[in-house]
């Protein structure tokens, strides 16, 4: 039941990430080479592949974390330029490896910060819809906890609902459950689907093949710097096309 | 009169000469932070600039002023600079003095502090459209502060000990003043003894500011378990 569709044609408008031959260089180490990507409204993208491929630095050069040196990137429609990233980045949430919460703030007030400064919301309305938001990902208990104080699961899924709180109509995933115990990797993959399902249009960096295939809409293969493969998850992994996406392939499923 | 004369030794403990000069030490201390950590924090902000010559300058005066006795910078600021015109009485020369000398320090710390931050706190900042004034005020600069609290309290810990220096320059402080009164009777161990017992009174008082500053500071951080 996949809403896969060949969207590299569309303008950029009808898009949620479009990137036309982008590049990025830190110093002599090219991260990505001549990056094509497009991402339709409400889909789920599953970027995957070795360490070092650039698939972090693909996401973060989506809400210009990382500045990308050439070529062009489009977000709903919105030319990723100096002038337009504040635009970029409201319709843009981001979870990250290492939950990046803010420590000295409790659950509520991590995710309360941006609502009321940026969006200048008012405090009691923006109360209640995060306290929507973290019983949304089963977290309103631990409300007026501090993060460390949470297990990371836990902490991943506030993560999760911080992003949301902004109301971004995409949300980027850098590895979210590789810094996770075990046994938290599920409720966090478990909330990410239920995103998926609710239309979300997501931008997942992850090794958690068994999401990929069951939630993405698109699996894409990077390797030094370049995009190898992009395919329907049951395509890409019954008959990967390379003989590199086999390789990793075999390496990761047991 | 090869004793310890303990009831003049208690006599300076409560000299009323003595505790003014325990006020002027305060105040020098509080105005050396103060000034420290203003001047400080401007010269820390020039180091982290994106700007080499900005950095040269601040790295420069980090280097002149840490990197020279408060006593020679004293002195010279006293006696060496009325030389080409700049004329400062001995107040002002200890709080320039002071000031100065501890921002070099303050400065380090400040530095330090803000780039023990994690990266990852300013990249979240961004990615949730935080302004660059509310990343700094909400994210970073409490997290810095925090790290700051303990090398900052032994820095302030070592300017209240240092404002001895200026008894050189005739600021009536504890140390010119026990001079004085040493001049009076001749009674070194009872007068220094009793102003060492102030200094300790001071730095242990410092030291109970410190303490809870610290605690709550690091009120996030969970003491054990989960």
């Amino acid at each position: 039941m996949s809403r896969y569709i060949d969207t590299s044609s569309v303008p950029p408008d009808l898009c949620a990430v479009q990137m036309k031959a982008v590049y990025k260089k830190y110093g002599d180490f090219t991260a990505l080479r001549e990056v094509d990507l497009t991402v339709g409204k409400g889909e789920t993208v599953v970027i995957c592949g070795p360490s070092g491929s650039g698939k972090s630095t693909l996401i973060r050069c989506i809400n210009h974390i990382e500045k990308h040196d050439d070529g062009l990137i489009y977000v709903n429609g919105v030319e990723l330029t100096k002038g337009n990233v504040e635009r970029v980045r409201r319709d843009t949430g981001m979870v990250f490896q290492s939950f990046n919460l803010f420590p000295h703030m409790t659950i509520l007030q991590n995710c309360m910060l941006a609502p009321t400064t940026t969006l200048k919301m008012p405090r009691k309305e923006a109360e209640t819809m995060v306290m929507a938001m973290l019983e949304k990902v089963h977290v309103e208990d631990q409300a007026h906890k501090f993060p460390g104080q949470l297990s990371g699961g836990q902490q991943q899924r506030v993560a999760i609902a911080r992003a949301l709180s902004m109301n971004p109509k995409i949300m980027l995933f850098d590895e979210p459950t590789s810094a996770l115990d075990p046994e938290m990797v599920k409720e966090v993959l478990e909330t990410m689907k239920r995103l998926a399902q609710e239309g979300m249009t997501m931008l997942c960096v992850t090794h958690e093949m068994g999401f990929a295939r069951e939630v993405s809409d698109r699996v894409i293969f990077m390797n030094e710097g370049r995009i190898v493969e992009a395919d329907k998850p049951e395509a890409f992994f019954q008959h990967p096309k390379s003989e590199r996406a086999r390789l990793f392939l075999s390496q990761i499923i047991h | 009169m090869q004793y310890f004369n303990a009831p003049a030794f208690v006599g300076y403990l409560g000299n009323w000469f003595l505790i003014k000069g325990v006020g002027v030490t305060i105040a020098l201390t509080m105005a050396g932070v103060v000034g420290g950590l203003v001047v400080g924090m401007f010269v820390a902000l020039l180091r982290m600039a994106d700007n080499r010559p900005l950095q040269w300058i601040a790295g420069g005066y980090i280097w002149l002023f840490r990197g020279t006795p408060l006593l020679i910078q004293l002195i010279v600021i006293y006696t060496g600079l009325p030389q080409v015109g700049i004329k400062l009485g001995a107040i002002e020369t200890a709080l320039v003095g002071l000031i100065l000398h501890e921002a070099a320090y303050m400065a380090e710390i400040i530095r330090s502090g803000f780039m023990s931050v994690p990266a990852g706190q300013r990249e979240a900042g961004m990615a949730l459209s935080l302004s660059g004034r509310t990343a700094f005020w909400r994210v970073v600069l409490p997290q810095a502060f925090r790290l700051m609290i303990p090398p900052l309290g032994n820095s302030i810990n070592g300017l209240l000990k240092a404002t001895s220096l200026a008894s050189v320059i005739s600021v009536e402080e504890i140390m010119r003043r026990s001079e004085m009164l040493m001049q009076e009777q001749f009674q070194t161990l009872e007068v220094y003894a009793a102003a060492a017992v102030y200094y300790l009174i001071l730095t242990t008082l410092w030291d109970l500011v410190q303490r809870p500053l610290e605690k709550h500071f690091g009120r996030f951080i969970p003491t054990k378990g989960r």
